[in-house]
């Protein structure tokens, strides 16, 4: 028999500085209007931070948002790019989404779009010259889904059973499905046509997925928002869905209430991890359809600040990892129009996501 | 419990990201104070030319050395105008970046680094009307009109840094750090023992890998684990070198480097080195473009510099201090036997490390042959992963 | 010298990089405050030291500027967390990426700069003891101050009020604040300083033990860091020991090659970070158990 934590204490008598924070934070509430100025006005001031660092590293700021709106949405071919990156930033964030709702830290979204994309380079080379195009897809589909399942699972079992932080674990996990991408691509699945490089051998054409009727997008979107839409239904309107966000919001309470909580933290593990290994497949079989290292490289902390920024709401989440992509993508624009390192746009991903955690407001004492 | 998330977020982030492209669509792109240069388009026959680095362009090593010849280009020849991009990775990114030295007005765009080939081979077959050369040595093929690779054969001036290190260390035991087993690292790491065992026959080279091609701390490491060999000579294969230089600085032991003269972190202990020359090659390539004849030519296909045809852009960098005047006599000397036709670094008898031969005597290895090496040359101390 | 000896000493100079930021963050969730920015505060603190020293010429300085460089990056977090009571590990991550982006840009003037580095100091009669004193005693100040602050902080959590007061923070801050203390102070300040600490060992990285600045050097060590204090169950002397032995693991993939010996190199990659997932399997349901009280309860609530 497992003991029983111990009843959650009740509210401690606030310090000088916590009442600070109290009274502030009460600030926060207040009229509708006067919430909405305080929200729009912290996200604008990430904005104005970005800027100021821009013109200190010698770039006009409004160039800099020029350059970034027009590499990522305006520019010819721009914006079809943002969009084939958005698939496993989205679905990497929504691997996110799910196990946080159940009180879970996945920020192992690197590995599993790693192992989602080994998966489906492994299916797809073998079987994807003899079999018809739409038999490849699913299987490395499928593939990629089991994958990210077991990756994610791993961690989340250690979690169940033993306690251990699945923030961490799934962290580690990210440089051991690194290295195991590193092992692959340089040695047993190395291209010998591919002069000593270390990449995989290609996708034959039909496995590759197609390409939407007159455009530049392959079929991985409509996955993509199908995916969405199912999560979606599956976390608001089943039964599972609301398990889950009981589970997360009161552990103690959903046990008592009857739920098997350990059940649903792992379930919410694999369905985060499967959704990741899905994304990586089709990264791999849309876009770059051989696998080579640094695939989808920082993706999955990506799809982790959007999700968080969301707070895990699976359509908000959606939006977010598409604002992100863009955002993220727009980086490698800007050297050229405005001679800032690409990186610069990490700092803008943290502060906007630094907006909501300044402006928290908790219920509840420690 | 938990966070109670104000539905006002959104609308927040709506509002502000919408000011925010209001402003940032009617704001102009001319207002850049950056140094970045638009295609002029006074006087006709300007030429603007793309560079892409895989990695930073002060890394006193590969990227570094791309980027001082594009900017040599830039002066020597009349008419052109250089833009550069470094630090893309060897993803999808670098399409991107293609696309937005396009939008930006080049028409010529190199994309130097291995793991460029395949991005830039498509993105030449899209847009027939831009150059794309790719830096990174790839075999034959069928070459688009407007494509081509071109490298140079490394391996003959890391031979020759080999006969440096072997002249001179006191242990006979030298030191190489590299990154991955691929074929290109594998005849490195050979050519540098076999100039050495020219020198020295007792001469033999330790390697260590970083899995990595630029990691500092794994290079400390790999120094380290060598230095503590006793090894006295250190050189590598990765795309910085710094680290390893400072490295040997410290213990006080030679070093020889590769991709670019870094005499200046280490005066005392810098030997020589291989150090890519890249800017008469690119003024080749962009006079041929300029001239309308780049289709057909010889840089319209795989195009290998080498010494025998006096154009291999990697050249030995200059020696330093420590190298007696009777060793670089006898280095320069080979090296000028190098700049004859059928002369090669790998000429038999070569033998493996199992003792399995690899060039029979009289026999020399063709260019093909050395790029799908994967055998280490007996002297080389260490392992490979089968391949 | 065999190979023992040298996977021992560059377990250790290798290791304290991990071991400073682990004391660091030992301290920090011990009053009850996980920082997964760790790897942020590292590489501001990694950044700051090297530009301070390559700039002043200063090693010194270069130190001081590392500790002062982590300990602004601890005290953002420390804010969002004990102030704003954001969630910790959400907190976190956004550090790290803003340290990763904020030290690209700043950074990239640095790259393949030079700075004067800390010297070996050989510590005099205790070097000379044989075997274990090249492997102990041949190494960087910082090192030593690795050794000394594992004391320190020993003594300090078991033997001082102060410690005492820190502890009972992490445990129950309730019952802290009922006898008249702030924890939210003791655990600004408890954040501060193990982020201080975390920048040293970034400090330890730069001008240390490597010597260079590149973008995203510290390579994920910091999240070891953060795995490290949860195996070593928030004890000091295991936090040292699991410090250097996950130094060890890296530095024995040099050293094996070097002896000739046939690795899978990928294998030797993942090694250290399995050895510290195995770690903490081992350590299992009784470990997480004997973590801080507050610190569970806060990780108990994300979501």
């Amino acid at each position: 028999m497992t003991t029983m934590t111990p009843a959650p204490v009740k509210a401690p008598t606030p310090s000088r500085l916590g009442s600070l924070a109290s009274r502030s934070r009460k600030r926060l509430e207040g009229t509708g209007w006067q919430r909405l100025a305080l929200v729009t006005g912290a996200y604008l001031a990430s904005l104005i931070v970005f800027g100021a660092i821009a013109a200190q590293q010698g770039a006009n700021p409004f160039t800099v948002l020029h350059a970034m709106l027009s590499s990522s949405i305006f520019g010819g071919g721009s914006l079809d790019q943002t969009l084939l990156h958005a698939i496993p930033i989205t679905l990497a964030a929504l691997a996110v989404a799910i196990p946080a709702r159940a009180g879970l830290v996945n920020v192992g979204g690197e590995g599993q779009l790693i192992v989602g994309a080994i998966a489906a380079t492994g299916i797809g080379v073998d079987i994807g010259a003899s079999v018809p195009g739409p038999v490849s897809w699913i299987a490395m589909i499928a593939g990629g889904a089991l994958a990210g399942a077991v990756w994610a699972g791993l961690a989340g079992l250690l979690r169940i059973r033993l306690g251990v932080n699945e923030a961490v674990t799934t962290l580690l996990l990210n440089f051991v499905a690194n290295d195991i991408l590193l092992y692959l691509t340089y040695q047993p699945w190395k291209d010998p046509n591919g002069l000593g490089q270390p990449e995989s051998k290609p996708l034959a054409i039909q496995a590759q997925l197609p390409l939407i009727f007159g455009s530049q997008l392959n079929i991985g979107i409509i996955i993509t928002v199908v995916l969405v839409l199912v999560v979606w239904w599956a976390v608001k309107h089943t039964g599972w869905g609301f398990a889950i966000k009981v589970t997360g919001g009161n552990q103690e309470a959903a046990r008592r209430s009857g739920l098997k909580v350990r059940s649903l933290m792992l379930s919410a593990m694999l369905a985060g991890g499967a959704l990741a290994g899905i994304g990586g497949a089709l990264n791999l079989a849309g876009v770059e359809t051989q696998l080579r290292p640094d695939i989808t490289l920082t993706f999955g902390y990506v799809a982790f600040l959007a999700s968080f920024l969301a707070r895990h709401e699976p359509l908000k989440t959606a939006l977010a990892a598409l604002l992100f992509s863009a955002i993220a993508l727009s980086g490698n624009g800007l050297q050229l129009s405005t001679g800032l390192d690409g990186t610069i746009t990490d700092i803008l991903l943290g502060l906007i996501v630094l907006a909501p955690l300044v402006m928290t407001k908790r219920e509840g004492a420690t | 419990m938990g966070f109670r998330i104000p539905r006002i977020r959104a609308v927040g982030v709506i509002a502000a990201a919408a000011l925010v492209a209001a402003i940032a669509a009617c704001s102009s792109p001319g207002s850049s104070t950056s140094s970045a240069t638009a295609v002029s388009t006074a006087g006709g026959s300007s030429l603007t030319v793309g560079f892409i680095m895989v990695g930073s362009h002060s890394d006193y090593g590969y990227n570094q050395a791309v980027y001082v010849a594009s900017q040599a280009v830039a002066t020597s020849v009349a008419g052109v105008k250089v833009i550069t991009a470094d630090n893309i990775p060897e993803t999808d990114a670098v399409t991107q970046t293609m696309d937005s030295m396009v939008n930006d007005g080049a028409k010529v765009i190199f994309a130097t680094s291995y793991g460029y080939f395949p991005y830039a081979e498509a993105f030449a077959k899209a847009h027939p009307n831009i150059i794309v050369l790719h830096q990174g040595g790839y075999l034959d093929g069928k070459f688009p009109a407007n494509f081509g690779t071109y490298w140079g054969e490394a391996y003959e001036p890391v031979s020759l840094g080999g006969m440096a290190a072997g002249g001179l260390t006191k242990t006979n035991k030298l030191g190489f750090v590299y990154a991955f087993p691929i074929s290109q690292t594998i005849a490195n790491i050979d050519a540098f023992e076999l100039g050495a065992l020219s020198v020295n026959p007792k001469a033999q080279t330790y390697i260590v890998n970083t899995s990595n091609w630029c990691d500092p701390l794994k290079q400390k490491e790999a120094a380290a684990a060598l230095l503590s060999q006793g090894v006295d000579v250190l050189t590598q294969h990765q795309d910085c070198q710094s680290t390893v230089i400072e490295a040997a600085k410290a213990a006080g032991k030679y070093v020889v480097g590769y991709h670019y003269d870094a005499e200046t972190l280490d005066p005392t202990g810098w030997l020589t080195g291989s150090a890519w020359n890249w800017a008469p090659l690119y003024e080749s390539i962009i006079k041929t473009i300029m001239s309308g004849k780049f289709t057909g030519s010889k840089y319209n296909a795989n195009f290998v510099g080498t010494f025998a045809d006096h154009d291999n852009p990697l050249t030995l960098a200059p020696f330093g201090s420590s190298v007696p005047a009777s060793l670089q006599t006898k280095i320069l000397a080979e090296e000028k036997v190098l700049d004859t036709a059928g002369a090669s670094v790998f000429k038999g008898p070569i033998a493996c490390q199992n003792g399995k031969t690899l060039v029979a005597a009289g026999q020399v290895m063709t260019y093909a042959q050395i790029n799908s090496l994967s055998c280490l040359v007996k002297g080389v101390v260490g392992t490979l992963p089968a391949s | 010298m065999n190979g023992l000896e040298e996977t021992m000493i560059g377990g250790i100079e290798g290791g304290t990089a991990i071991l400073l930021p682990a004391l660091g963050e030992l301290i920090g969730e011990r009053a009850g405050v996980i920082n997964l920015g760790t790897e942020g505060c590292m590489l501001v603190g990694a950044l700051s030291a090297f530009a301070a020293a390559s700039v002043t010429g200063s090693v010194v300085i270069g130190i001081l500027a590392g500790l002062a460089g982590g300990a602004v990056c601890g005290l953002l977090h420390a804010w969002l967390t004990v102030i704003r009571r954001a969630d910790q590990l959400a907190s976190g991550l956004v550090i790290w990426f803003l340290a990763l982006g904020v030290t690209s840009v700043y950074g990239a003037n640095y790259i393949s700069a030079t700075a004067p580095t800390l010297a070996i100091i050989n510590v005099p009669g205790l070097s000379k003891i044989p075997w274990v004193g090249p492997i102990l005693f041949e190494h960087d100040a910082l090192v030593y101050t690795g050794y000394l602050l594992v004391a320190v902080i020993w003594f300090v959590f078991y033997r001082t009020q102060l410690g005492l007061v820190l502890r009972a923070t992490g445990e129950r801050p309730e019952v802290v604040a009922a006898a008249g203390r702030r924890p939210a102070v003791i655990q600004i300040a408890a954040v501060t300083i193990g982020a201080a600490l975390s920048g040293l060992g970034g400090a330890q990285l730069s001008i240390g033990y490597v010597g260079n600045w590149f973008n995203d050097m510290t390579s994920g060590y910091g999240f070891v860091a953060v795995a490290v204090v949860l195996f070593a169950t928030w004890k000091p002397v295991r936090v040292l020991g699991g410090a250097y032995l996950f130094g060890m693991a890296l530095a024995a993939t040099s050293v094996l090659q070097a002896h000739g010996v046939s690795v899978n190199q990928y294998l030797l990659d993942a090694a250290p970070y399995l050895i510290t997932l195995i770690a903490l399997v081992t350590v299992g349901r009784r470990g997480s158990a004997s973590a801080p009280e507050a610190l569970s309860r806060a990780l108990a609530r994300t979501g």
